[in-house]
């Protein structure tokens, strides 16, 4: 079956995933965009949600982090059903999502970009230690607004919120665009590391080659609906061959 | 020495509670991006509050202060954040703007209905004006002092809070990106909540401070305006900066006070700058202003407004004038005048749905640049002398012209910058007007020659005559004026739909964008302001014809602020809204107010009761302004939009136009009263839709509409009818049950999958997870 079962070895049917969608739909005014997704995320697995744009990716991200109600469905976090919550709560239950474009606060300072992080429970200090561990650079720049900073630093910051605050699940969206391919796989190879800590992790790319190396399982998703769930490379085969044109 | 020095002080304290008042407008600002035109309001509320507690009901001073700051300040806050505030995001900058202006004067409505303005109130000084401290000959009050020392403190404290303090950087961060702030574990209504009771709170305590610093007297109008000043030192720090803003109050103070001082004893008008100085520097401020960065991506609002064809408008042209002609048949004489005035703020409205509907642009002094068109047609159109006197078409345009010439004038240091810059300057303008301009009653000479601006502060505006119109005769300027309007209002329609209407909708949706596409905005900004100016100038003229005589009073801000915001109520991107909003400003507070006050003249008994609805009735439509913020398209949007949909039955709307011309031959026979027509009228056409919905089904409702009301009542599914396992699914969607039960038996799944091959995307999930 999947390659969670093959390193897990208790089998995923007894333990509940740490997030699950059932049937989940969701609709910008009128227009329904989600039309009845059914997810899982087992525990201590990265599942990349892959697809090309408009699939409803994004949207998915926001109903789980709480930023958008659902119409219809259910979303369990932790065996425990969550469906709308607010983001405020979802944050602190420990669901950490790093939005799609910038995650920062453009008119604030490095520093107090991490010092907002703290919302979820975190000291400061323990942030800023995470992040300028693993970022050097943002050690230069914590006085500098973050607007100011190159698009990878500025995903850096973002993603040192992360680092600091111990979440059980990370919502990554397109970590990637508008970025450099060596800093793509160095952002990778980060949240590859946040994996290996037992973080459960959601990430959406439309482009899948580079969350491949670090997916236990995707899902494809098209039209508001996850059609195939499978292994990374499967999915991502039936992905570029049939809708991203090879 | 001693008087530099005293003059010092006293500037100082102008400038502490101006640094005060200011610093609770940028709090604001910042956190919310609103620009809180209300806060004048707001002190002026706190300082009659204030009064009230301390003077009336004799609660201890320290007592009083402590309930102020501590209670009143931070509870108006929190609830205009909680029903007003809260609900302005995704909407245009002038939407915000409309909305704090009607607070604004919903805050004056009602602090002139609690504390009656006849009644002279005086706000003393903390400790007494006698308490006093006297360094080196300089006789400081203890009152100045506590400015001084407050301001002091609220420049670090605020500067503490957002830099050293994370509900600081919260704040700071919750105008960028709420939902951000949400991600983050913070709730962003809480953080923008205390931002606003904090505003609050200083514009509460300026407000109490600086009654007694101006001479005491507390006067609902004067003293809104008072902090109103304050938003020049706002602009020294681009509404963002404290420090900076901390200094521009400064030399806001200190300027006005040596003013007074040093100035020849000959400038007879150095009292009249004095008061018309926060607004001469904050234009002086626009002036150097950096530009804004331009807004990338069109921003998505939630104001619509459709644009009529230029017949569709022609033939609602034709349809008011005769309406006008039939109504003017049922109204005695002496009511003309007050429709005559309604009609002519319509007018003036028109330049609004010009500038603000079509551009995207607000103009916060409109009656002013009414001001100034008639001053100008006075002094060059009246011929004539006493009741021969006539206003020639040389005035009428000479006027026009003028108001066109002063709006490039104003508009020009703003257009490089956002709208909101705009809108400050010409705020600024109508203060300048007020406080220099009409108080230019003395001969003086101007340019060689000798002559009052504003005579004796009393213009008497002698009716127009061209060629065979007369407009002494009551009749003739109504139908006029109902023509002028009905013709300008065609006119903006076919601006509108010419291809520099579409630049200006261009320009309004994404300046941008439009700036790329090689379109010269600033000289497009300038254009459709002189446009809209010498509209609003024309409709100025004629309203000072329908005065016949006109003070300074007539071209108060408060009836500027309130035509805007009628008009925005009645939706600003039609000519209609226009109508609408001028008919209200100009005539239908009269109207309404004084058959109040007949009403309770006729019956005494009721005479409180007709008090208290005629007082109501000011905050009532201050309350509808505020209502834009859930309805930013205005009335009319809703209205025309039930209207279309009657297309399909015209029947329904000829039966409504018959028993329109039935009420009307009803009340032309007398049998039924004026007011009686007119809310029938009223009551008929906006039900009409609904009506039409009800009586004619069939023609009126959609498709889906009429399947939605021919299917099976929820609670009635599969009563009589077979039950299958999907069924049992929906009813628990659509009841909101939980869900995962379904799962249990993936069996049953899997056979519903594979009896619906069409969606196989249930099938994979249950084969591969
Ligand atoms: N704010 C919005 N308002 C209306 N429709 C939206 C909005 N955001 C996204 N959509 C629509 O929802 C669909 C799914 O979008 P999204 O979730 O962003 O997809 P993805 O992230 O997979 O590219 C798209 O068709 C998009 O046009
Ligand atoms: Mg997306």
């Amino acid at each position: 079956m999947t390659s969670t079962e093959l390193t897990a070895p208790v089998p995923a049917i007894d333990e509940d995933p740490v997030l699950e969608l059932v049937g989940v739909r969701a609709a910008y005014g009128a227009i329904e965009v989600l039309k009845g997704v059914d997810l899982q995320v087992p525990a201590g697995s990265v599942v990349a949600l892959l697809g090309p744009n408009g699939g409803g990716k994004t949207t998915t991200m926001k109903v789980v982090s709480g930023l958008m109600p659902t119409t219809a469905g259910e979303v369990w976090f932790a065996g425990r059903n969550v469906t709308g919550i607010t983001a405020t709560e979802a944050s602190r239950l420990g669901v950490c999502s790093i939005p799609e474009g910038r995650g920062v606060f453009a008119n604030l300072t490095v520093r107090e970009n991490l010092w907002v992080a703290t919302g979820t429970g975190a000291r400061l200090a323990d942030l800023e230690e995470a992040a300028y561990a693993r970022f050097p650079r943002l050690a230069d720049r914590r006085g500098q607004l973050a607007g100011s900073m190159s698009g990878g630093e500025q995903q850096m910051l973002a993603l040192s919120r992360a680092l600091g605050t111990d979440p059980a699940v990370l919502l990554l969206d397109e970590l990637s665009m508008g970025l450099a391919p060596m800093i793509v796989s160095e952002m990778y190879d980060i949240v590859g590391g946040l994996a290996a800590e037992g973080i459960s992790i959601l990430v959406a790319e439309q482009f899948a080659r580079v969350v491949l190396p670090i997916a236990d399982t995707a899902a494809l998703m098209l039209g508001g609906r996850v059609v195939k769930v499978g292994r990374p490379a499967d999915v991502e085969d039936e992905l570029s061959t049939t809708y991203l044109g090879g | 020495m001693t008087l530099f020095m005293t003059f010092t002080v006293l500037g100082l304290v102008l400038g502490a509670v101006y640094a005060i008042a200011a610093s609770g407008l940028v709090l604001t600002y910042n956190t919310s991006g609103i620009f809180n035109f209300a806060h004048g309001a707001q002190a002026m509320i706190g300082a009659f509050l204030y009064y009230q507690l301390q003077a009336v009901w004799g609660v201890p001073t320290i007592v009083s202060v402590a309930l102020m700051l501590l209670v009143v300040g931070p509870l108006m806050g929190f609830l205009l954040h909680r029903f007003v505030m809260g609900g302005l995001r995704d909407t245009a900058e002038v939407t915000k703007i409309v909305v704090t202006v009607a607070i604004l004067l919903g805050f004056v409505a009602l602090s002139q209905w609690a504390w009656d303005p006849q009644e002279a109130r005086m706000s003393k000084m903390f400790f007494g004006a006698d308490s006093y401290v006297t360094v080196r000959g300089v006789t400081i009050r203890y009152h100045e002092i506590i400015c001084l020392l407050a301001a002091a403190g609220i420049a670090v404290g605020l500067r503490l809070l957002f830099t050293r303090s994370r509900m600081g950087v919260l704040m700071r961060a919750t105008v960028d990106d709420p939902d951000l702030l949400r991600l983050n574990g913070h709730d962003p209504e809480r953080v923008a909540g205390l931002a606003w009771a904090l505003g609050s709170t200083l514009a509460v305590l300026a407000g109490i401070l600086i009654t007694p610093v101006a001479g005491g007297a507390l006067e609902a109008n004067a003293l809104t305006l008072l902090v109103i000043d304050a938003f020049a030192a706002a602009l020294f720090g681009r509404l963002r900066s404290i420090p900076r803003t901390f200094v521009g109050a400064m030399v806001l103070g200190l300027t006005s006070t040596y003013l007074v001082a040093y100035a020849p004893s000959e400038w007879t008008w150095v009292t009249n700058l004095r008061d018309a100085l926060p607004m001469i520097v904050l234009f002086v401020v626009l002036l150097v202003l950096p530009q804004d960065r331009l807004r990338g991506a069109a921003v998505r609002t939630r104001e619509r407004y459709e644009v009529p064809t230029v017949r569709r408008a022609a033939v609602w042209a034709v349809v008011m004038v005769v309406a006008t002609v039939a109504f003017r048949q049922l109204i005695d004489d002496s009511s003309v005048g007050t429709l005559i005035l309604g009609l002519s703020f319509a007018i003036i409205a028109l330049s609004l749905t010009v500038l603000t509907g079509y551009a995207g642009e607000l103009n916060l002094a409109p009656v002013s640049f009414g001001a100034i068109a008639t001053i100008v047609a006075f002094h060059s159109g009246i011929s004539g002398t006493g009741l021969a006197a006539r206003m020639n078409l040389v005035g009428l345009v000479a006027g026009v012209l003028a108001a066109a010439v002063t709006g490039a004038l104003v508009a020009l240091p703003a257009l490089r910058l956002r709208g909101l810059y705009l809108a400050l300057a010409t705020l600024a303008f109508g203060g300048f007007v007020s406080s220099m301009v009409l108080r230019e009653t003395q001969t003086r000479s101007w340019f060689g020659h000798d002559f009052a601006i504003f005579p004796n502060g009393n213009l008497i505006v002698s009716p127009l005559a061209v060629g065979p119109l007369d407009f002494a005769d009551q009749n003739t300027f109504l139908y006029s004026a109902a023509a002028v309007f009905a013709v300008l209002g065609v006119g903006v329609v076919a601006l509108r739909n010419s291809g520099y209407g579409r630049r200006l909708a261009a320009m309004k949706d994404s300046p941008a964008a439009a700036a790329m596409l090689g379109q010269r905005l600033v000289r497009l900004k300038l254009s459709v302001f002189m446009v809209s100016t010498a509209i609003a100038g024309l409709g100025g003229i004629f309203m000072s014809m329908a005065l016949t005589s006109v003070t300074s009073e007539h071209f108060v801000y408060v009836l500027s602020l309130s035509l805007v915001m009628l008009t925005v109520v009645g939706g600003i991107g039609y000519v209609s809204g226009a109508l609408f909003g001028g008919l209200l400003a100009g005539g239908g507070f009269t109207l309404v107010v004084g058959t109040f006050n007949e009403l309770s003249i006729e019956h005494p008994v009721h005479a409180e009761t007709f008090g208290i609805l005629s007082h109501s009735f000011l905050v009532m439509t201050a309350l509808v302004g505020i209502g834009v913020a859930q309805n930013p398209s205005g009335n009319f949007f809703e209205i025309f939009h039930g209207q279309r949909t009657l297309a399909r039955a015209p029947e329904v709307r000829y039966t409504a136009l018959a028993v329109t011309v039935l009420l009307y031959l009803l009340a032309y026979a007398e049998v039924i009263g004026t007011w009686t027509f007119g809310i029938l009228v009223v009551v008929l056409w906006q039900a009409l839709p609904a009506l039409g919905r009800a009586l004619r089904p069939d023609r009126l409702l959609s498709q889906d509409e009429l399947a939605a009301r021919a299917a099976t009542p929820l609670e009635l599914l599969g009563v009589d009818t077979p039950y299958p396992d999907r069924l049992g699914e929906r009813l628990d969607r659509e009841l909101g049950l939980p869900a995962r039960h379904r799962q249990v038996t993936p069996v049953q799944s899997v056979v519903i999958a594979a009896d619906h091959s069409s969606r196989p995307e249930e099938g994979v999930r249950h084969v591969t997870v």
